[in-house]
């Protein structure tokens, strides 16, 4: 029963938490619940605390789970009535168990209403969030409309925008036309009134060409009287060059002149000097005839050494005499050969002969042929003979081999002869050479003899003084020159004789020629090596030719051929250049480029010019220079030729009394003069005693001034 | 590349290509090594795995092209025996130098001619740059020996034709040269197995 009530009160409890679920109840009427909830707590916890001694367990129960339950108010109340009325044993512990019972359906329950609470829970949590989504989507949707509508006001207004702008440009289109249109109609006027002042300027150039066209003959005749002017003043500025040439040609003949007047001083002073010279030649001509007289002692020895060549001649005389002799034994030589062999092959026969007819008598004898017997026995004695004879024979024989072994010999001497006669030959061509020189040897000394003639001409020229005074010293100059002479032909014969080194010369000659055989015949080898080589590559070339007929096929324009032709182009340029530079070179600089000549003038003009200047100004400075001396020390000096100087004193009585000095190497003299004859005195004192002119010059001028200023006072007085 | 060339496959005209190829190569190789043109007229460039130096001058330029095109054609049409590079002094048009670049003509792969139905080559390509390469490294190695050029040069490329052969327009016929005491090196040849070339430089020997 009481569990039915419990079920039942739960049933209410629970009542309207199912309510709440199943219609999802909004967040106040939970808040409403949970409120209600809090006040039962409350009120059965004060309920509680009294009870807490028998509700210990429960409590904590209660404690673990929701406490906030309604069943616990009505528990305590039930709790409360059975404390009220006392209980039997036996109902006490069916209460109890009832009690224990209910509890435990209690505690069922409520874990039901936990778990029905936190499904309730999960069931708000859920709505919640399903609440708030749906909440989200309205706000996004909202948010979207209104998105939406803006957009849409912004397309209107840009629609309306456009139209406007539309609007506007077409209207800017209408007037721009218009406007247009005016512009065209003003240019179509100005194009009409330029064309009419183009022709109206075209009529006005018409007429300004026509004045312009006048001008211009004006101008052309004014130009033609300016070359005639022009003309006219080249002729004369030729005229004038002709004129300056002429000047100048005879400037130069001038300065010839000058030259040759020069010259002819100079002359002149050679002149004066010959004819002193030929004074002296005609004394020393004098003197020359005196010498003649000594010509017999030189006749004398022209003898001698006439002598002495006649000896020389004599000696080539011999030579040739020699010569001659060798010629005959040389030809001796040769006929005496062949007569030589004779006697000795005969003397050699002669010998065989008596060595056969010694024996052939000596077997006579032995076998005494005079008897008939003695015939057989000779007979046999012949038989034996003849192979005797036969056995002579071939000793015979050999005895000819030797004989012409012999004659082999022979032959072989007579080469060797017939060598030395060649060799000897040799010999007398070298002397017939020897003899060519020899006979120039002569030539050389003749010459040699007639310059020691003239020598001793001009030796004896010069002795004459000495000899015309002591005859006996002269002849010995004379013998001992005679003795030198001898000895320098000694020496001649002696090179003369030395002079033999002609074969070797030879030899080298030979070997020379040998030498350029040799090369000849290298150098034929070489051009025959050449031609060969030639002819080789002329057949290698036919060779090819034969083993493959081909024609050769080149590009009409190869580089060969440009580079060719280039060089062709170059080539004739280059000798139109040569031919123009030649004929510029003919024509000559001077007409090529006449402003450089006149440069040239011009300066020549100014250096002139300026070396007058100069000249004017050293005149000036000079005079100036030698006032300004003249005026300080009282001397005028005056150059009157080379290193010569004349000095007048400013106090001299006339223009005569001067003094003249010359420059030396050691200082400078004073000349002797009339003037400086008239100061002894002063020239004794200054220049022998303190050797200085300066002093003896102011010496002067002090002595000079106190006349003068004497004899002015004389006549003052 | 330039030639007309699948898997070791080289066609007569791609081979004719390789040859022009070289040829400019050489040819412009000789022009730069005896110095018949200012250095600064030629630009380098890679080729057969080495630095090699082109002519920039358009003169030159325009006459190998010309030049190297109807080579091609006669090449390939075997109509060419030898192409004679001549240099020769302006002055009097004497022959100092000849390169002789003489062509042979080569069967090629036969069976792969047969199946391919025309006259091809199965040499491999790097094999062929490489004996380029090594000939064009004895060209520039010649100018050790050459004798020094000391005069206005030119020089003039001279092709050996058959007799039988069109002259085309802007050609012409040549008179065949010759040096005197020339002195002839034998440079390595190269093959593309379709053709043969073989280089070779005389020279004038100084005495």
């Amino acid at each position: 029963m009481a569990k039915e009530g419990d079920m039942s009160l739960l049933n209410d409890v629970l009542e309207p938490f199912r309510r709440v679920i199943n219609t999802d109840p909004p967040k106040d009427k939970l808040s409403a619940s949970t409120k209600l909830i809090f006040s039962d707590s409350n009120q059965s916890i004060k309920e509680d605390t009294p009870n807490l001694h028998s509700l210990g367990k429960r409590k904590s129960v209660l404690n673990m789970s929701a406490p906030e339950t309604p069943e616990k108010r009505m528990r305590s109340d039930s709790t409360s009535n059975t404390v009220s009325a006392p209980p039997s044993p036996w109902e006490a512990k069916r209460l109890k168990i009832d009690i224990i019972a209910a509890k435990a359906q209690i505690a069922k329950l409520e874990a039901r209403v936990n778990h029905q609470h936190t499904i309730r829970k999960e069931m708000q949590i859920l709505f919640e969030e399903e609440k708030t989504s749906l909440t989200e989507q309205h706000k996004r949707d909202q948010r979207a409309v209104s998105e939406m509508e803006e957009r849409l006001q912004l397309i209107r207004r840009r629609e309306q925008e456009l139209k406007d702008e539309y609007n506007e440009a077409i209207k800017q289109h209408m007037e721009k036309k218009t406007k247009w249109d005016k512009e065209k109609n003003e240019l179509q006027k100005q194009i009409a009134e330029l064309k009419d002042k183009l022709l109206e300027s075209n009529v006005s150039s018409k007429d300004q060409i026509s004045e312009m066209k006048k001008d211009m003959d004006e101008l052309l005749q004014a130009l033609e009287g300016a070359q005639q002017e022009v003309e006219m003043l080249k002729k004369e500025v030729t005229r004038q060059t002709s004129r300056a040439e002429q000047c100048t040609t005879l400037r130069t003949q001038v300065e010839k002149q000058t030259f040759e007047l020069q010259q002819v001083t100079s002359k002149l002073k050679e002149i004066e000097y010959e004819r002193d010279s030929y004074k002296d030649w005609q004394q020393q001509a004098k003197t020359a005839q005196k010498r003649l007289t000594n010509m017999a002692e030189l006749e004398k020895e022209v003898i001698r050494l006439r002598a002495a060549e006649r000896n020389l001649r004599d000696a080539v005389c011999n030579k040739l005499l020699l010569e001659e002799q060798v010629n005959l034994l040389t030809t001796k030589v040769e006929t005496l050969q062949p007569m030589q062999q004779q006697l000795h092959e005969a003397t050699v026969k002669i010998a065989a002969l008596e060595s056969s007819l010694e024996e052939w008598t000596t077997a006579a004898k032995n076998h005494g042929i005079e008897t008939s017997r003695a015939l057989s026995s000779a007979l046999d004695s012949a038989l034996s003979s003849q192979l005797n004879a036969v056995a002579g024979c071939s000793e015979a024989q050999s005895i000819l081999a030797q004989h012409t072994e012999e004659l082999a010999t022979l032959k072989f001497e007579r080469d060797k002869i017939n060598t030395k006669l060649n060799d000897l030959q040799i010999v007398r061509k070298n002397q017939e050479s020897l003899i060519h020189r020899l006979q120039k040897r002569l030539l050389l000394v003749t010459r040699e003899r007639d310059s020691y003639r003239q020598q001793l001409d001009s030796y004896e020229r010069e002795l004459t003084v000495s000899l015309s005074g002591e005859g006996a010293g002269g002849a010995a100059l004379l013998a001992a020159r005679v003795e030198q002479l001898e000895k320098a032909l000694q020496a001649y014969r002696d090179l003369l004789a030395h002079h033999d080194h002609e074969p070797a010369a030879k030899a080298l000659e030979s070997a020379r020629a040998e030498i350029n055989k040799y090369r000849d015949e290298a150098e034929a080898a070489k051009r025959d090596v050449i031609k060969l080589r030639a002819q080789r590559d002329q057949l290698q070339a036919h060779l090819e030719k034969l083993a493959a007929p081909t024609k050769v096929l080149h590009l009409a324009d190869n580089p060969a051929a440009a580079a060719h032709k280039q060089m062709q182009v170059d080539l004739e340029s280059a000798q139109e250049e040569i031919k123009k530079l030649k004929t510029a070179l003919r024509e000559g600089g001077s007409r090529a480029c006449p402003e450089e000549m006149q440069q040239l003038k011009t300066q020549l003009e100014n250096s002139r010019i300026k070396l007058q200047r100069m000249k004017e100004e050293f005149t000036s400075s000079a005079q100036e220079y030698r006032d300004v001396c003249y005026m300080l020390l009282g001397y005028k000096i005056d150059r009157t030729g080379h290193k010569n100087y004349r000095i007048s004193n400013m106090y001299a009585e006339s223009s005569d009394e001067y003094l003249t000095f010359t420059l030396c190497d050691d200082g400078i003299e004073m000349v002797h003069t009339e003037y400086s004859a008239s100061l002894g005195e002063l020239v004794e004192l200054h220049l022998h005693h303190h050797r200085s002119i300066p002093l003896f010059l102011s010496a002067l001028t002090m002595e000079l001034f106190t006349r003068t200023t004497m004899q002015q006072e004389v006549q003052e007085c | 590349m330039s030639q007309q060339q699948t898997k070791n496959c080289i066609t007569l005209r791609g081979s004719a290509q390789i040859l022009c190829e070289y040829l400019n190569y050489a040819i412009n190789s000789v022009l730069f090594q005896r110095g018949l043109y200012p250095p600064e007229t030629f630009k380098a460039a890679q080729q057969y795995g080495i630095t090699l130096l082109l002519s920039e001058d358009p003169q030159i330029k325009n006459f190998l092209t010309n030049l190297l095109t109807q080579s091609e054609e006669w090449i390939l049409n075997k109509k060419v025996s030898k192409l004679s590079l001549v240099i020769l002094n302006v002055a009097n048009k004497e022959i100092l130098e000849c390169w002789d670049f003489n062509v042979q003509y080569e069967e090629g792969d036969v069976a792969l001619s047969k199946e391919k139905n025309e006259t091809v080559g199965s040499k491999d390509l790097k094999k062929i740059q490489q004996e380029i390469r090594d000939v064009m490294l004895q060209v520039a190695a010649t100018i050790s020996y050459l004798p020094f050029l000391d005069c206005r040069c030119s020089f003039d490329v001279l092709v050996h034709a058959k007799t039988d052969c069109d002259i085309p327009e802007k050609w012409a016929e040549a008179e065949p040269v010759a040096i005197v005491n020339a002195q002839n090196v034998q440079l390595k040849t190269f093959s593309t197995s379709l053709h043969k070339m073989e280089t070779v430089v005389s020279y004038k020997l100084v005495d």
